[in-house]
């Protein structure tokens, strides 16, 4: 801007260059302002920022503490209603058949059956609600274990034939060769999916055959099993086929006028095959009937040796694999020792006999058993605690299947058996042929018809008019007579060493250890089937802490009188 | 309109006609401010056609001379300053087409109420380039000036026309043919 010719500057040259300067100061100063004033707003903002991050990340963590205490409490609620509502239901459904066991008069035994259908109905719907409320919670987890879908399918057919009109004569199962013997997934969960799609069959349907029939193919994980249930009943318009896997949806039944259940049994079957990857659906035509079928991929666990012949199947039953098997027994009560090792001995299994979870844990040693039946309630050692401590101690591929015996229908017992590594429980009172299928199935035994089962003919012994009629078939299904009668005697002298600690007890004050007792008691005559007794020492149990003199001495009167009745029949003396 | 094209307007004055000649016609033009600019601020563009025609009166050279030396004097004014956007840049063509797609990007980070110009380039042959410029401002010669120059830039030599773009006002098309590079 400056000439080099000369030195001087004009007059009117200076003053523009003054003005541009002027002109240029204000800018850079009102530029600098402009930039201070966004520096100090952006400041402001990105503090306002990290506040609302801080925030924000406070309310995130608060929500997800809150959500997972409600989540928590949800778990616990649904686990506590599952004892809450099952227990008394057992035991109201125990009790009725109970009374039909005795009862003759036949008006009311309709009642009575009556009132037991009404009651399975219930547990049913219990059981289905408590189980959507556990996928719901997401507190819903498959098992990945053995699964021997001609056993389930069997022992499904043996148990829904008994609740379906002609049940025995119209259901039919046929099983390709195909289908592997083993294979791994959720045996519980699968059983409870054939089992609803059968009764649902029974349900919807009046009369024609259902048959179950299973096939494979080969799938990249291993195999696609294929199961299908058809019946010949009312079927399913397309329009009710569309909303039938869903929730709380039922398709009306014209056979039964009111609707039974809760629409939740397909909606919980959808769930339990798509969670195990696979698929369910159904083909039908109304008034013609239903083919349901579900498809699973699975791991095949080990090839078939042989082929097995398909055709029906009527109850599941094993002999030849538990023949033979060498099996520990942890049980601390005499009753449920003699029981146990009389049913095992008839299975032709070698028993070792523990009398608590310490001896148990002693005893044990890898290779030398097959199977262990595991008691819970032991003195010194409890059934899980030994458990735990074998399954510590040595690696889990030499541990054989450890099966819990419980009185309890507790969820609380089967999560910590399955935290401590048991592999099934059983819940007592047990029946031989439980027992049997259980060790069968956790044997990995093949299933045949059992036929050597026979029925024991002639003059029944005096005692047995004492027992109760359904727990004196299932003793006489599993021993001798002379073994029943055994049994029986040795419960009675049992029984006054315990009534007599009892009263012992409750003259002292003594109120818990008496109860305690009169616990044992109660389970005892439970068991062989001598009711009045169990009921006597029931209300004993009960009423232990606020008994007087005189009440102590009649209800041991009267369990007395029982056992004198017992002991009378068993000398086959004439009351 | 940015002062840097009033200051360098009057600089290249300045070194045309002399200091003496600058100040007589300044003073003759009756410009706002009294003819002070500098170059970061803003000015009508306006003052930039009287200072042209005044000095176009003073010298008897047609403005449009005026606007394309002016042209030829800011493209060598880039070329010092910034260097930045000529590298990369092989040929006339690519140069004239970063000027929207580059240079104005550029520009307008700066100065976001800048009203610039748009250039629309396309090349309708292998050697030939149409620009079509589009301003409210009356400076095409100005513009024929600096496509002068960057060609010149480049070493190339090229036939410059243009003509007003037909059906759009405010806009004119060049038509560069480079002839020998």
């Amino acid at each position: 801007m400056s000439s080099v010719q000369d030195d001087r500057v004009s007059r009117s040259r200076y003053e523009r260059e003054t003005t541009a300067r002027k002109e240029a100061e204000q800018l850079l100063e009102q530029k600098s302002r402009e930039l201070f004033l966004a520096n100090q707003k952006l400041s402001q903002q990105s503090e306002m920022l990290e506040q609302t991050v801080k925030q924000r990340t406070a309310e995130l963590r608060l929500a997800l503490e809150k959500a997972e205490a409600a989540s928590a409490m949800r778990a616990r609620f649904i686990a506590t209603m599952s004892h809450e509502i099952r227990t008394p239901l057992g035991g109201l459904l125990g009790m009725i058949d109970l009374i039909l066991g005795d009862e003759t008069d036949p008006a009311k035994r309709e009642l009575l059956e009556y009132a037991s259908t009404s009651g399975e109905a219930l547990k049913r719907i219990v059981n289905d609600v408590l189980d959507f409320s556990k996928m719901e919670a997401g507190a819903f987890q498959f098992e990945n274990e053995k699964v021997d879908i001609r056993a389930l399918i069997g022992g499904v057919l043996a148990l829904t034939g008994a609740s379906i009109p002609d049940g025995d004569a119209r259901l039919r199962s046929s099983i390709s060769p195909t289908v592997p013997q083993f294979f791994a997934g959720d045996a519980t969960r699968i059983r409870q999916v054939l089992a609803n799609l059968i009764s649902n069959a029974g349900r919807y349907s009046s009369g024609g055959t259902i048959e179950v029939r299973a096939f494979a193919s080969p799938h990249k994980k291993g195999a696609l099993i294929r199961v299908e249930v058809e019946d010949h009943g009312v079927g399913i318009s397309t329009e009710q086929q569309k909303d039938l896997f869903k929730d709380f949806t039922q398709v009306q039944n014209k056979l039964t006028a009111a609707a039974q259940g809760t629409g939740l049994g397909l909606a919980i079957s959808r769930r339990i095959i798509e969670g195990a990857g696979g698929h369910i659906d159904v083909h039908s035509e109304p008034g013609v009937g239903s083919v349901f079928w579900f498809e699973l991929p699975v791991e095949v666990v080990e090839a078939r040796s042989s082929l097995q012949k398909s055709g029906s199947i009527g109850a599941p039953a094993a002999k030849a694999e538990v023949d033979g098997a060498r099996i520990l027994l942890a049980e601390d009560n005499k009753i449920n020792q003699k029981l146990l090792l009389t049913f095992l001995k008839r299975m032709n299994v070698t028993a070792d006999l523990a009398e608590n979870g310490r001896i148990a844990v002693e005893k044990f040693a890898p290779g030398k058993y097959d199977l262990v039946l595991m008691d819970v309630a032991m003195p010194e050692m409890d059934g899980l605690e030994a458990t735990r401590i074998i399954r510590d101690s040595w690696p889990a591929e030499k541990i054989p299947p450890i099966v819990v015996l419980t009185a309890h229908v507790l969820d609380a017992i089967h999560e910590d058996s399955a935290r401590v590594g048991i592999d099934r429980v059983l819940s007592k009172p047990i029946t031989f042929g439980d027992l049997r299928d259980a060790i069968s199935e956790e044997l990995g035994a093949k299933h045949a018809p059992d036929q050597d089962a026979p029925m024991q003919f002639g003059a029944r012994p005096a005692v047995f008019v004492h027992l109760s009629e359904p727990i004196l078939q299932g003793l006489i299904e599993s021993m001798s007579e002379n073994e029943v009668i055994a049994l029986v005697e040795e419960f009675v002298i049992d029984s006054r060493r315990l009534l007599e600690a009892i009263t012992s007890n409750l003259r002292r004050g003594e109120a818990e250890a008496a109860a305690a007792e009169a616990h044992a008691l109660k389970g005892m005559s439970g068991l062989i089937g001598v009711q009045g007794v169990s009921e006597l020492a029931g209300q004993l149990e009960q009423s232990a802490p606020y008994l007087d003199e005189a009440s102590i001495d009649e209800v041991a009167g009267s369990i007395a009188q029982h056992l004198d009745t017992l002991d009378r029949a068993l000398n086959n003396t004439p009351d | 309109m940015k002062g840097v094209v009033f200051v360098e307007l009057l600089s290249m004055a300045e070194k045309a006609f002399g200091e003496d000649v600058v100040d007589q016609v300044i003073e003759k033009a009756d410009l706002a401010n009294g003819g002070g600019y500098t170059a970061v601020g803003n000015y009508p563009c306006e003052e930039l056609v009287k200072i042209v025609d005044a000095f176009s009166a003073h010298s008897g050279l047609s403005p449009e001379l005026l606007q394309r030396k002016f042209g030829h004097w800011m493209m060598d004014f880039f070329g010092k300053h910034y260097p930045e956007f000529f590298t990369g840049k092989s040929t006339s063509f690519e140069m004239l087409e970063a000027v929207d797609q580059e240079i104005h990007v550029e520009v307008l980070k700066l100065y976001p109420e800048a009203e610039l110009p748009r250039f629309e380039t396309e090349r309708t042959g292998e050697r030939q380039l149409e620009m079509v410029y589009t301003s409210p401002r009356p400076l095409v010669s100005f513009c024929q000036g600096l496509i002068e120059a960057c060609v010149e830039n480049f070493g190339e030599t090229a036939e410059i026309a243009f003509e007003a773009t037909p059906d759009q006002s405010n806009s004119t098309t060049f038509t560069i043919d480079v002839t020998d590079t």
